[in-house]
């Protein structure tokens, strides 16, 4: 098979790393002299299995450009240990800030972003909002995790509905119904309860996050913000469910790695971000 | 970082031309939560693979479920990403589906299954696959020196399309969506019906007949194999749908007189199994059929375990059909 990317420069190193109550999955994609660090925080629960392919793609990209990444699962999802029902959005959030410390203390000391996409982009935003990484990279940052939990539940709900006719076909409102009146809701494989849904709402992305000029202006750190069109499916929402994973994604990881090199760069330089 | 916690340990397969990553889940009488090589298990292990381009958890991290269930009934699962695919090295093809269903995962997965067998003492592998992943377990089984079994869920036998046309596409849209629409589909089904009559038993053009060749190969050698189908689009029970072709009651026939195959419909199953009711469906069927054809003598079964294999011989072979959601990642493409 072809090898799009080649990995020669990195060293892919998959382990366990603990947190309260469970192991987080990690794939370190190690790199000698890295000229900056990114933690990526990837696609939410059932949309990780969606986006596995590009998201290892771009790790490995990025890994190919002498940038060094660590990914993970989140905690009670994919490889990660730990029941998904009794996670929240705070134990999610404290998977960020651990593994942050963890990469940011890797030696040699080089710049460290946080990058996200969907969920992942408010939980790398939020953490970018108490002051870590030197810089931050957002894909489709929905307002709150709301937002997302339901772009999963339409699609889920549509797809449900291949199997139903006429009077079964059940629509979002009736799910979101009965979720709201306490049933847990299976979306996927995953059992949704009425706290995560609540929960969801209050999730917010960070209000100076809204844009790349108000996040300059109030956090003097480089902030940009991509939102991602169908082209970028299945890291975005549409395109052509279940093969547009194997398409090539290079049009929208190489800017983004040209604006992470430059980030570093000046970083490393101490150049002064207003 | 470590590599192993608790039941379960990372592995990484080298020496097949490229590095393969999986998770190896350790039986319950082996579990202490260290690595266990070198080891010499004496007794099959479960090799899960990929489904088409889903990572080595599975759709709704069923499979991961599924490894630990058979590790605490003694046997240790194995769940690797196929080359290309989650976490091992290589770049999937964009004709990912076309190599599936030619078996181009067949000899990668027969060597792996090779290195599993002398590395951990293993008597032998049963190859467990989902739909596309059926299919490369199928080949890997035909491929494999070491293969004592297989499980198949939701295993195709035809070559599907890629992509469905648009205007098909709109008109399945229709058909579920409006009372007139339902009438003209099962209208359909009827002149499908019909064509299907006329027929015979003769396979349709687009049958996987390498596929079928390799089934016949193992099957016909008495190779146990569980096959469990989960209900399809306007099916009847384990029936599939009017006017398509029984390829299930084809390939059992197919097997000859020496079989050994258990076809169990699981009512309460969407084709991706991963709906919980689904997915603990599987998990007693598969612990009967381990505990069946794999005995483990020496193995203490818990109390718990024991009530749900007792649980899982009284099947509902009602034959009703219960209309269940589709797995978007799935070669079939829902239909």
């Amino acid at each position: 098979m072809e090898n799009q990317f080649p990995d020669s420069r990195s060293q892919q190193r998959a382990g366990y790393f603990p947190v309260t109550g469970a192991h987080l999955y990690t794939v370190l994609h190690e790199v000698k002299d890295p000229v900056a660090r990114v933690l990526l925080v990837g696609p939410f629960a059932s949309e990780r299995h969606n986006a596995y392919l590009p998201w290892v793609r771009w790790a490995r990209y990025l890994a190919a450009e002498n940038i060094e990444v660590l990914r993970y699962d989140y905690r009670g999802v994919g490889e990660s240990t730990g029941v998904f029902e009794h996670m929240t959005f705070a134990d999610w959030s404290e998977d960020v800030r651990l593994l942050y410390a963890w990469l940011a203390d890797r030696a040699p000391h080089v710049p460290v972003l946080l990058h996200g996409v969907g969920v992942g982009a408010i939980l790398a935003a939020r953490a970018f909002d108490e002051g870590l990484g030197d810089g931050l990279l957002l894909w489709s940052p929905p307002a709150n995790a709301n937002q997302a939990l339901r772009a999963t539940l339409m699609r889920w709900v549509g797809l449900e509905q291949i199997f139903k006719f006429g009077r079964d076909q059940k629509s979002a409102a009736d799910y979101i119904r009965e979720l709201e009146q306490g049933s847990p809701l299976e979306v996927d494989g995953y059992s949704w309860s009425r706290d995560l849904w609540r929960d969801s709402m209050r999730f917010t992305l960070p209000a100076a996050l809204a844009g790349e000029e108000s996040a300059a202006l109030a956090y003097k750190r480089p902030v940009r913000i991509v939102k991602l069109t169908s082209d970028a499916a299945p890291l975005a929402k549409g395109g052509r469910v279940g093969y547009d994973d194997l398409k090539d994604f290079t049009w929208l990881f190489a800017p983004n790695r040209d604006w992470i090199v430059a980030v570093a760069s000046q970083s490393s330089r101490g150049v002064a971000y207003a | 970082m470590r590599d192993a916690v608790g039941d379960r340990e990372l592995i990484a397969l080298d020496g097949l031309g490229i590095r393969l990553q999986g998770t190896y889940h350790l039986p319950a009488d082996r579990q202490s939560g260290e690595p266990t090589e070198p080891a010499n298990l004496d007794r099959v292990g479960v090799l899960f693979v990929n489904s088409l381009s889903m990572p080595r958890a599975a759709s709704g991290d069923s499979a991961v479920r599924w490894a630990e269930a058979i590790a605490n009934q003694g046997y240790p699962s194995f769940r690797i990403d196929l080359p290309g695919l989650g976490d091992s090295e290589g770049e999937a093809s964009i004709d990912l589906l076309d190599i599936v269903n030619a078996g181009g995962f067949a000899s990668v997965a027969a060597a792996a299954a090779g290195q599993l067998v002398k590395r951990f003492g293993l008597s032998g592998v049963v190859f467990f696959g989902h739909c596309a992943g059926a299919v490369s377990a199928l080949y890997a089984g035909a491929a494999s020196g070491d293969c004592k079994g297989l499980i198949l869920l939701d295993p195709y036998f035809y070559v599907p399309l890629v992509e469905r046309p648009r205007v098909r596409q709109r008109l399945s849209d229709w058909a579920r969506s409006s009372r007139v629409g339902r009438r003209a589909s099962n209208l359909y089904d009827r002149i499908r019906n019909f064509s299907s009559v006329l027929r015979g038993s003769a396979l349709p053009a687009n049958a996987n007949g390498q596929l079928l060749a390799r089934w016949k190969q193992v099957a016909s050698t008495g190779l146990p194999i569980l096959l469990l189908k989960a209900p399809g689009i306007k099916a009847q029970g384990s029936k599939p749908r009017l006017g398509e072709f029984d390829y299930i009651d084809h390939v059992v026939n197919l097997a000859g007189r020496k079989k050994s195959i258990a076809v169990e419909f699981v009512e309460s199953a969407d084709h991706s199994f991963a709906n919980c009711e689904g997915r603990e469906a599987v998990e007693q069927h598969i612990a009967g059929w381990l505990a069946a054809n794999f005995p483990l003598p020496d193995f203490k079964f818990s109390t718990e375990r024991i009530g749900r294999l007792g649980a899982s011989e009284n099947r509902d072979h009602s034959g009703k059909s219960q209309e269940a959601p589709a797995d978007r990642f799935c070669a079939m493409g829902g239909r």
